[in-house]
Protein backbone atom coordinates (compact mmCIF):
# COMPACT_ATOMS: atom_id res chain seq x y z
CA UNK A 1 0.00 0.00 0.00
CA UNK A 2 2.79 2.42 0.95
CA UNK A 3 4.31 1.57 -2.46
CA UNK A 4 1.98 3.06 -4.86
CA UNK A 5 1.20 6.32 -2.35
CA UNK A 6 4.87 6.63 -2.54
CA UNK A 7 4.62 6.52 -6.72
CA UNK A 8 2.13 8.94 -6.72
CA UNK A 9 3.56 11.52 -4.29
CA UNK A 10 6.95 11.84 -6.62
CA UNK A 11 4.80 11.55 -9.69
CA UNK A 12 2.71 14.57 -8.40
CA UNK A 13 5.91 16.51 -7.24
CA UNK A 14 7.42 15.90 -10.83
CA UNK A 15 4.21 17.05 -12.73
CA UNK A 16 5.22 20.02 -10.35
CA UNK A 17 8.29 20.77 -10.64
CA UNK A 18 7.95 20.11 -15.17
CA UNK A 19 4.60 22.59 -15.32
CA UNK A 20 6.99 25.19 -13.32
CA UNK A 21 8.94 27.12 -15.84
CA UNK A 22 12.09 29.55 -15.48
CA UNK A 23 12.44 32.69 -17.68
CA UNK A 24 15.25 34.23 -18.36
CA UNK A 25 17.48 37.01 -20.19
CA UNK A 26 20.63 38.11 -20.45
CA UNK A 27 19.85 41.24 -21.82
CA UNK A 28 17.74 42.97 -19.78
CA UNK A 29 17.65 47.05 -19.03
CA UNK A 30 18.01 48.81 -15.54
CA UNK A 31 18.42 52.81 -16.09
CA UNK A 32 19.81 54.34 -13.17
CA UNK A 33 18.71 58.34 -12.54
CA UNK A 34 20.54 60.31 -10.16
CA UNK A 35 20.21 63.82 -12.04
CA UNK A 36 19.99 66.89 -10.15
CA UNK A 37 19.28 70.47 -11.26
CA UNK A 38 22.63 70.97 -12.28
CA UNK A 39 23.43 67.84 -13.52
CA UNK A 40 22.21 65.05 -15.83
CA UNK A 41 23.24 61.65 -13.96
CA UNK A 42 21.93 58.85 -15.78
CA UNK A 43 23.38 55.44 -17.27
CA UNK A 44 21.56 52.78 -18.95
CA UNK A 45 22.94 48.68 -18.45
CA UNK A 46 21.44 46.46 -21.48
CA UNK A 47 23.43 43.57 -19.95
CA UNK A 48 21.33 42.67 -17.34
CA UNK A 49 20.75 39.06 -16.33
CA UNK A 50 17.45 38.28 -14.81
CA UNK A 51 15.75 35.01 -14.09
CA UNK A 52 12.27 34.40 -12.55
CA UNK A 53 9.93 31.10 -12.09
CA UNK A 54 6.45 31.82 -13.06
CA UNK A 55 4.81 29.33 -10.46
CA UNK A 56 6.65 30.57 -6.95
CA UNK A 57 7.31 34.12 -8.53
CA UNK A 58 10.96 33.80 -7.43
CA UNK A 59 12.93 36.52 -9.14
CA UNK A 60 16.43 37.71 -9.68
CA UNK A 61 18.07 40.17 -11.68
CA UNK A 62 22.27 40.73 -11.83
CA UNK A 63 23.40 43.77 -12.74
CA UNK A 64 27.77 44.56 -13.54
CA UNK A 65 28.42 48.04 -12.35
CA UNK A 66 30.86 48.21 -14.88
CA UNK A 67 28.14 47.49 -17.54
CA UNK A 68 26.71 50.98 -16.98
CA UNK A 69 27.22 53.44 -19.66
CA UNK A 70 26.56 56.94 -19.38
CA UNK A 71 26.74 59.91 -22.01
CA UNK A 72 29.72 61.37 -20.54
CA UNK A 73 32.60 59.36 -20.07
CA UNK A 74 34.21 61.09 -17.23
CA UNK A 75 31.05 61.04 -15.32
CA UNK A 76 31.16 56.84 -15.96
CA UNK A 77 34.92 56.81 -14.75
CA UNK A 78 33.99 59.33 -11.45
CA UNK A 79 30.67 56.36 -11.26
CA UNK A 80 33.02 53.36 -11.19
CA UNK A 81 35.93 54.79 -9.10
CA UNK A 82 34.78 56.87 -6.60
CA UNK A 83 30.99 55.89 -6.16
CA UNK A 84 30.11 52.57 -6.77
CA UNK A 85 34.06 51.33 -6.27
CA UNK A 86 33.50 48.82 -8.65
CA UNK A 87 36.81 47.26 -9.27
CA UNK A 88 36.11 46.11 -5.47
CA UNK A 89 32.36 45.48 -5.71
CA UNK A 90 31.62 44.92 -9.76
CA UNK A 91 27.59 43.42 -8.80
CA UNK A 92 24.51 44.39 -7.84
CA UNK A 93 21.92 42.19 -7.14
CA UNK A 94 18.26 42.11 -6.75
CA UNK A 95 16.38 38.79 -5.10
CA UNK A 96 12.83 38.51 -4.43
CA UNK A 97 9.08 37.60 -5.02
CA UNK A 98 6.26 38.69 -7.40
CA UNK A 99 4.26 38.05 -4.49
CA UNK A 100 0.64 38.39 -6.42
CA UNK A 101 2.15 35.73 -9.18
CA UNK A 102 -0.83 33.66 -8.88
CA UNK A 103 -2.75 36.48 -10.38
CA UNK A 104 -1.23 36.42 -13.62
CA UNK A 105 -2.19 33.80 -16.30
CA UNK A 106 0.97 33.98 -18.30
CA UNK A 107 -0.92 31.69 -21.29
CA UNK A 108 -3.10 34.43 -21.43
CA UNK A 109 -1.80 38.21 -23.58
CA UNK A 110 -2.53 41.02 -21.47
CA UNK A 111 -1.00 43.50 -18.59
CA UNK A 112 -0.76 42.50 -15.18
CA UNK A 113 0.20 44.89 -12.55
CA UNK A 114 2.59 43.14 -10.19
CA UNK A 115 3.85 43.65 -6.50
CA UNK A 116 7.84 43.19 -5.85
CA UNK A 117 9.46 42.26 -2.22
CA UNK A 118 13.23 41.54 -2.31
CA UNK A 119 16.66 42.55 -0.82
CA UNK A 120 18.18 44.90 -3.34
CA UNK A 121 22.32 44.74 -2.67
CA UNK A 122 24.50 47.47 -4.18
CA UNK A 123 27.59 48.85 -3.26
CA UNK A 124 28.09 45.52 -0.59
CA UNK A 125 24.87 46.69 1.28
CA UNK A 126 21.56 44.91 1.48
CA UNK A 127 18.04 46.86 1.62
CA UNK A 128 14.56 45.49 1.31
CA UNK A 129 12.85 46.97 -1.33
CA UNK A 130 9.50 46.72 -2.13
CA UNK A 131 7.55 48.58 -5.30
CA UNK A 132 4.85 47.77 -8.08
CA UNK A 133 5.46 46.97 -11.43
CA UNK A 134 3.64 46.06 -14.76
CA UNK A 135 4.09 42.16 -16.19
CA UNK A 136 3.15 42.23 -20.08
CA UNK A 137 2.47 38.76 -21.51
CA UNK A 138 2.79 38.58 -25.40
CA UNK A 139 3.05 35.05 -26.53
CA UNK A 140 3.57 33.42 -23.60
CA UNK A 141 6.79 35.74 -23.05
CA UNK A 142 6.36 37.82 -20.22
CA UNK A 143 8.08 41.39 -20.18
CA UNK A 144 8.54 42.90 -16.64
CA UNK A 145 8.90 46.79 -15.71
CA UNK A 146 8.71 48.86 -13.18
CA UNK A 147 10.31 52.04 -11.55
CA UNK A 148 11.75 52.71 -7.91
CA UNK A 149 13.38 55.47 -5.96
CA UNK A 150 16.47 54.42 -3.72
CA UNK A 151 18.42 56.55 -1.08
CA UNK A 152 22.14 56.28 -2.30
CA UNK A 153 23.72 56.76 1.02
CA UNK A 154 21.55 53.72 2.25
CA UNK A 155 23.95 51.46 0.44
CA UNK A 156 26.80 52.94 1.86
CA UNK A 157 27.90 55.35 -1.20
CA UNK A 158 29.40 58.54 -0.28
CA UNK A 159 30.53 61.31 -2.23
CA UNK A 160 30.83 64.45 -2.43
CA UNK A 161 28.69 65.96 -4.58
CA UNK A 162 25.79 63.86 -3.18
CA UNK A 163 22.96 66.17 -2.47
CA UNK A 164 24.13 68.67 -4.72
CA UNK A 165 25.16 67.90 -8.39
CA UNK A 166 23.76 64.70 -7.96
CA UNK A 167 20.56 63.64 -6.41
CA UNK A 168 20.43 62.03 -2.95
CA UNK A 169 17.15 59.48 -4.61
CA UNK A 170 17.96 57.59 -7.61
CA UNK A 171 15.18 56.68 -9.77
CA UNK A 172 16.05 52.97 -11.07
CA UNK A 173 13.90 51.68 -14.10
CA UNK A 174 13.79 48.19 -14.94
CA UNK A 175 12.83 46.49 -18.13
CA UNK A 176 13.25 43.28 -19.28
CA UNK A 177 11.66 41.09 -21.85
CA UNK A 178 12.02 37.79 -20.83
CA UNK A 179 12.59 34.14 -23.37
CA UNK B 1 53.98 93.73 -12.53
CA UNK B 2 50.88 94.54 -14.94
CA UNK B 3 51.93 91.66 -17.40
CA UNK B 4 52.84 89.05 -14.74
CA UNK B 5 49.43 89.70 -13.53
CA UNK B 6 48.01 89.79 -17.32
CA UNK B 7 50.23 86.66 -17.85
CA UNK B 8 48.75 84.56 -14.80
CA UNK B 9 45.27 85.66 -15.65
CA UNK B 10 45.65 84.52 -19.21
CA UNK B 11 47.47 81.27 -17.90
CA UNK B 12 44.31 80.74 -15.25
CA UNK B 13 41.80 81.39 -18.28
CA UNK B 14 43.46 78.55 -20.38
CA UNK B 15 43.44 76.05 -17.69
CA UNK B 16 39.77 77.14 -16.53
CA UNK B 17 38.47 76.21 -20.52
CA UNK B 18 40.46 73.35 -21.13
CA UNK B 19 38.85 72.09 -17.79
CA UNK B 20 35.65 73.24 -19.17
CA UNK B 21 36.25 71.70 -22.37
CA UNK B 22 37.62 68.04 -20.98
CA UNK B 23 34.64 67.58 -18.28
CA UNK B 24 31.64 68.82 -20.70
CA UNK B 25 32.83 68.71 -24.32
CA UNK B 26 35.80 65.80 -24.93
CA UNK B 27 34.49 63.48 -22.18
CA UNK B 28 30.80 63.37 -23.94
CA UNK B 29 31.98 63.08 -27.03
CA UNK B 30 35.09 60.27 -26.60
CA UNK B 31 34.25 57.26 -25.28
CA UNK B 32 36.63 54.80 -24.65
CA UNK B 33 37.73 52.44 -27.41
CA UNK B 34 38.99 49.16 -27.47
CA UNK B 35 40.35 49.45 -30.95
CA UNK B 36 43.24 51.22 -29.77
CA UNK B 37 43.93 49.40 -26.77
CA UNK B 38 46.65 46.44 -26.70
CA UNK B 39 44.25 43.30 -25.32
CA UNK B 40 44.64 40.24 -23.03
CA UNK B 41 44.50 37.35 -25.25
CA UNK B 42 42.35 34.66 -23.56
CA UNK B 43 40.50 31.30 -25.20
CA UNK B 44 36.50 31.38 -24.04
CA UNK B 45 37.13 28.10 -22.38
CA UNK B 46 40.50 29.95 -20.29
CA UNK B 47 38.49 32.85 -18.96
CA UNK B 48 35.13 31.24 -18.00
CA UNK B 49 37.51 28.58 -16.08
CA UNK B 50 39.24 31.21 -14.67
CA UNK B 51 36.33 32.98 -13.01
CA UNK B 52 34.46 29.58 -12.25
CA UNK B 53 37.67 29.11 -10.23
CA UNK B 54 37.86 32.36 -8.83
CA UNK B 55 35.96 35.30 -9.46
CA UNK B 56 37.99 37.50 -7.06
CA UNK B 57 41.64 36.57 -9.00
CA UNK B 58 40.06 36.34 -12.10
CA UNK B 59 38.93 39.92 -11.72
CA UNK B 60 42.08 41.01 -10.97
CA UNK B 61 43.45 39.29 -14.00
CA UNK B 62 40.69 40.69 -16.99
CA UNK B 63 38.07 43.19 -15.01
CA UNK B 64 38.08 46.37 -16.71
CA UNK B 65 40.98 45.58 -19.17
CA UNK B 66 40.67 45.11 -23.20
CA UNK B 67 39.97 41.44 -23.67
CA UNK B 68 40.70 39.63 -26.88
CA UNK B 69 38.65 35.96 -27.53
CA UNK B 70 38.79 34.18 -30.65
CA UNK B 71 35.52 31.59 -29.97
CA UNK B 72 32.76 29.73 -32.07
CA UNK B 73 29.37 31.19 -31.93
CA UNK B 74 26.31 30.03 -30.46
CA UNK B 75 23.91 32.91 -30.62
CA UNK B 76 23.67 35.91 -32.11
CA UNK B 77 20.72 38.08 -30.93
CA UNK B 78 19.99 42.02 -30.66
CA UNK B 79 19.80 43.21 -26.76
CA UNK B 80 16.72 46.56 -26.34
CA UNK B 81 18.69 48.31 -27.88
CA UNK B 82 18.97 47.22 -30.93
CA UNK B 83 23.06 45.94 -30.40
CA UNK B 84 24.01 43.13 -31.60
CA UNK B 85 25.11 40.53 -29.07
CA UNK B 86 27.19 37.45 -29.51
CA UNK B 87 27.17 34.42 -27.02
CA UNK B 88 30.97 32.42 -27.49
CA UNK B 89 31.06 28.90 -26.44
CA UNK B 90 33.88 27.86 -23.96
CA UNK B 91 32.31 24.26 -23.72
CA UNK B 92 31.00 24.52 -20.45
CA UNK B 93 27.09 23.79 -20.64
CA UNK B 94 26.57 26.53 -17.87
CA UNK B 95 28.99 29.25 -18.80
CA UNK B 96 29.77 30.98 -21.70
CA UNK B 97 31.01 34.39 -22.85
CA UNK B 98 28.33 36.91 -23.39
CA UNK B 99 29.48 40.26 -25.45
CA UNK B 100 27.58 43.31 -26.62
CA UNK B 101 29.20 44.68 -29.91
CA UNK B 102 29.43 48.46 -30.32
CA UNK B 103 26.44 50.20 -32.03
CA UNK B 104 26.91 49.82 -36.12
CA UNK B 105 29.40 46.78 -35.50
CA UNK B 106 29.11 44.59 -38.54
CA UNK B 107 29.12 40.87 -39.11
CA UNK B 108 29.12 38.40 -41.91
CA UNK B 109 25.91 36.56 -40.96
CA UNK B 110 28.05 32.92 -42.06
CA UNK B 111 30.45 33.42 -39.68
CA UNK B 112 30.61 30.98 -36.95
CA UNK B 113 34.07 31.51 -35.79
CA UNK B 114 34.59 35.18 -34.54
CA UNK B 115 37.79 37.00 -33.05
CA UNK B 116 36.28 40.00 -30.91
CA UNK B 117 37.95 42.55 -28.53
CA UNK B 118 35.64 44.20 -26.31
CA UNK B 119 36.23 45.56 -22.30
CA UNK B 120 35.34 42.61 -19.55
CA UNK B 121 32.41 43.96 -17.08
CA UNK B 122 32.61 41.15 -14.94
CA UNK B 123 31.03 37.53 -14.44
CA UNK B 124 27.40 36.65 -14.32
CA UNK B 125 26.15 33.53 -15.59
CA UNK B 126 28.60 34.35 -18.22
CA UNK B 127 31.78 35.80 -18.85
CA UNK B 128 30.63 39.66 -20.51
CA UNK B 129 32.05 42.01 -22.86
CA UNK B 130 31.05 45.08 -23.48
CA UNK B 131 32.00 47.77 -26.48
CA UNK B 132 33.03 44.76 -28.24
CA UNK B 133 34.56 44.89 -31.87
CA UNK B 134 35.32 41.87 -34.11
CA UNK B 135 38.71 41.55 -35.17
CA UNK B 136 38.22 38.78 -37.37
Amino acid sequence: MKKPILFLALAGACLQVHAQKLFSTKTGQIKFNASSPLENVVAVNNQVDSKMVDKTGQIVFSALIKSFKFENQLMEDHFNENYLESSKIPKAEFRGYVTNVSAIDFSKDGKYPVNVDGTLTIHGVSQKVSTVGIMEISGGRPNISGVFKIKIKDYGITGLYIGTKIAEEAEISVNCKYE
Amino acid sequence: MKKILLSAGALFLLVALGGWYYVFQYSKTHHRDVANEDAVVVSAARIVKDYEANEKTANARYLNKAIEIKGVVLKREKDQAGDMTLTLKSGDPFANVFCTLKPGTTLNPRASTVMVKGVCTGFLSDVVLNGAIVVK
